[in-house]
């Protein structure tokens, strides 16, 4: 058996791209070319392609919790869905428990418990018992085997109240347990979770993160896409940040935020926000990476910056953002935080 | 160092899991397929609906007398006009049904988002669409059934003929008919909308095939083209077993036809399902709404 729960090597995925968002502008020569309008008229033209995984290289340990922290359209999802056998890699290879994920796509499937972002993917007219009895039988679990292990995972995910009511009557949290039931119920060495609080309040959010590190504590691997840092922060072992389909740094948690200790991080809350201001701002030689988003709740923008000096630079800092009726709200530098190594490495915001 | 015991899966692979899988999906689709009430009334009125369209047409051309059914009857070879109509007219709602429900089933699938959760299980894939016939063959023999009763209560239609002859026709039919869906239902995941085909099926099942007409009014060219259609054999065969008492023998000319042209779409349904199922994961067409 192999030492690694899941090993990817040089992952690449490209879909075909819709006009004009391909990598590349379509070969064959100038659209002004006589010749080509000629060869077009039976010849096709290649396809332009879209990279949506660029060369991904991971190796996760057996037992850990890997998380896969990037933004919407980083490259996450595409991932979980080449290594749970959903989606056939351009180039590259990756083993999970040990197999193949194109030639042994089966024995991946038998591996593997995968839950995927979104609450649909399970049947809002069965009810939570009669969705995990149906989804036992696809996982070849016995009968007696299955119905034990439905009441075990009924109780455990806190639904035996309502484990007898259609799934249409549940709440999203509801749902996502349910999810998370099916993806558990033939108690399999690895676990893909994308985005698996996604759309739950804080409360369902908490409860579901105490039960993934519970699921670590009973052995097995858990694979965690968010674009939740403090939840990457918190769960993962060690922390792959992806960004244009390529993971850009890999490391612990705390060896990520190392990377950028000798930095102190800036927070302003500011009203009346210019952009021209903020030009100002990175004219400065102390400043970099900085970002600033509106804050919707508030109306304020939240201006994150990061400094070598943060004393030598502040004077300036307040003077630049003083005027034209812009005011300064609230001022902190804190330690840096994960959002903060991927503002450093990508130069943009996780949740851009 | 700390160790960890890497958990045992409880799936145990082999024939009797899949079976058992393909026995699961069947009772899923009927348990939902119950949970829509207004099965039952579409399962009462459509029956009547649509040949009603046909009997009360033919009422009309007959003349006031009546005297044009008299021709119409000599023309088919028909004994009782509305029952001649009905079997049409059931073999086209037979095929349309088909081609939308067992057609649409992975779409409908896809669309509600539980078909990649499905496709994540270890189980052979193609056991997803043929669990979703079973509950549709024992729908659509309700619907026949209920067509029969119906028209045998309001207008007196009775059978002439075995009910075990009928009944083999009908299961003759099953390949060819859903070898067709299974076909239909690979494309439609690949093209996300089909509507143009199944109007296209239909229509010619319509033209082509005789619901209320013999096939030998048609031009030469258009009876030819029927040949190839294995509703024209069903419609001919189940004719013939509920109004002249054919035997199996007499039936044969419909049935050998009829299981030919259903190995050809079994199979066909069959490898256009893998090529779909290869093309999907190359393009993620099935995560894809």
């Amino acid at each position: 058996m192999s030492d690694f729960a899941v090993e990817a090597r040089q992952l690449i995925k490209k879909f075909p791209a819709r006009p004009g968002t391909g990598d590349k502008p379509i070969e064959g020569g100038s659209a002004s070319s006589p010749k080509k309008k000629r060869w077009q008229f039976w010849k096709k033209e290649p396809k332009a392609m879209f990279t949506a995984v660029n060369g991904v290289d991971l190796q996760i340990q057996r037992g850990e919790i890997f998380g896969l922290l990037g933004p919407n359209g980083a490259g996450k999802s595409t991932t979980i869905r080449m290594l749970c056998t959903l989606l056939e890699p351009t180039s590259g290879t990756a083993h999970v428990n040990g197999y193949d994920i194109v030639r042994q796509a089966n024995d991946v499937r038998r591996s593997l418990g995968t839950v995927l972002a979104g609450e649909r993917s399970i049947y809002w007219k069965l009810t939570g018992r009669e969705n995990l009895e149906y989804f036992a039988a696809l996982y070849h679990i016995p009968t007696a085997v299955a119905k034990k292990r439905v009441d075990e995972l009924i109780e455990r995910m806190e639904l035996k109240d309502r484990a007898n009511e259609l799934v249409e009557k549940y709440s999203t949290g509801m749902r996502q347990r349910v999810a998370i039931a099916k993806a558990l119920l033939a108690r399999p060495p690895i676990l893909l979770l994308d985005e698996p609080t996604l759309g739950l309040d804080p409360q369902a959010a908490r409860r579901l993160r105490e039960l993934i590190a519970e699921l670590k504590q009973e052995g097995h691997t858990i694979l965690l896409t968010t674009h939740y840092m403090e939840e990457a922060d918190q769960l993962s072992d060690r922390i792959g940040i992806i960004d244009t389909g390529r993971i850009i740094a890999l490391d612990t948690p705390e060896g990520l935020k190392r990377r950028i200790n000798q930095k102190e991080i800036i927070r302003l809350e500011v009203s009346g926000w210019q952009e021209y201001i903020a030009e100002n701002l990175r004219a400065m030689q102390e400043v970099e990476n900085l970002v600033a988003r509106r804050q919707a709740e508030t109306d304020l923008w939240e201006v994150n910056m990061q400094a070598s000096n943060s004393r030598a630079v502040l004077p300036r800092l307040v003077e630049s953002i003083s005027q034209n009726g812009t005011r300064l709200v609230n001022m902190n530098i804190v330690k840096p935080s994960l959002e903060d190594v991927f503002i450093h490495l990508t130069g943009k915001a996780l949740r851009d | 160092m700390e160790t960890t015991i890497t958990p045992r899966s409880l799936g145990q692979p082999g024939f009797a899991s899949d079976a058992r899988a393909f026995m699961a999906v069947i009772r899923r689709e009927w348990t939902i397929f119950t949970r829509y009430p207004s099965w039952i009334i579409a399962l009462l009125i459509w029956p009547l609906i649509f040949p009603m369209l046909y009997i009360l047409t033919a009422r009309a051309l007959a003349g006031p007398d009546g005297s044009g059914l008299a021709v119409f009857m000599q023309t088919t070879g028909a004994t009782d006009y509305i029952g001649y109509i009905i079997v049409g007219t059931t073999v086209w709602m037979w095929q349309n049904i088909v081609l939308w429900d067992v057609g649409f089933a992975l779409r409908n699938e896809q669309m509600r988002g539980t078909l990649e959760s499905n496709w994540l299980s270890p189980t052979w894939r193609f056991s997803y669409l043929l669990g979703h016939t079973g509950p549709q063959i024992v729908s659509m023999f309700m619907f026949i059934a209920i067509t029969a009763l119906e028209f045998g209560l309001i207008f007196g239609v009775r059978l002439n003929g075995s009910v075990w002859m009928l009944a083999l026709m009908m299961l003759a039919a099953i390949p060819s008919i859903y070898g067709l869906g299974f076909a239909f239902a690979s494309l439609v995941i690949t093209l996300k909308e089909a509507n143009a085909f199944v109007f296209l099926v239909r229509g010619l099942v319509m033209i082509f095939c005789g619901i209320t007409f013999p096939v030998a009014i048609l031009p030469g060219w258009m009876q030819s083209f029927s040949k190839w259609l294995p509703q024209t054999y069903l419609i001919h065969g189940m004719r013939a077993a509920a109004f002249s008492n054919a035997s199996v023998t007499e039936l044969l000319p419909d049935l050998i036809p009829l299981l030919g042209f259903g190995t050809f779409w079994l199979v066909l349904g069959y490898f256009t399902f893998l090529w779909m199922e290869r093309r999907a994961r190359k393009t993620g067409a099935i995560g894809q709404y």
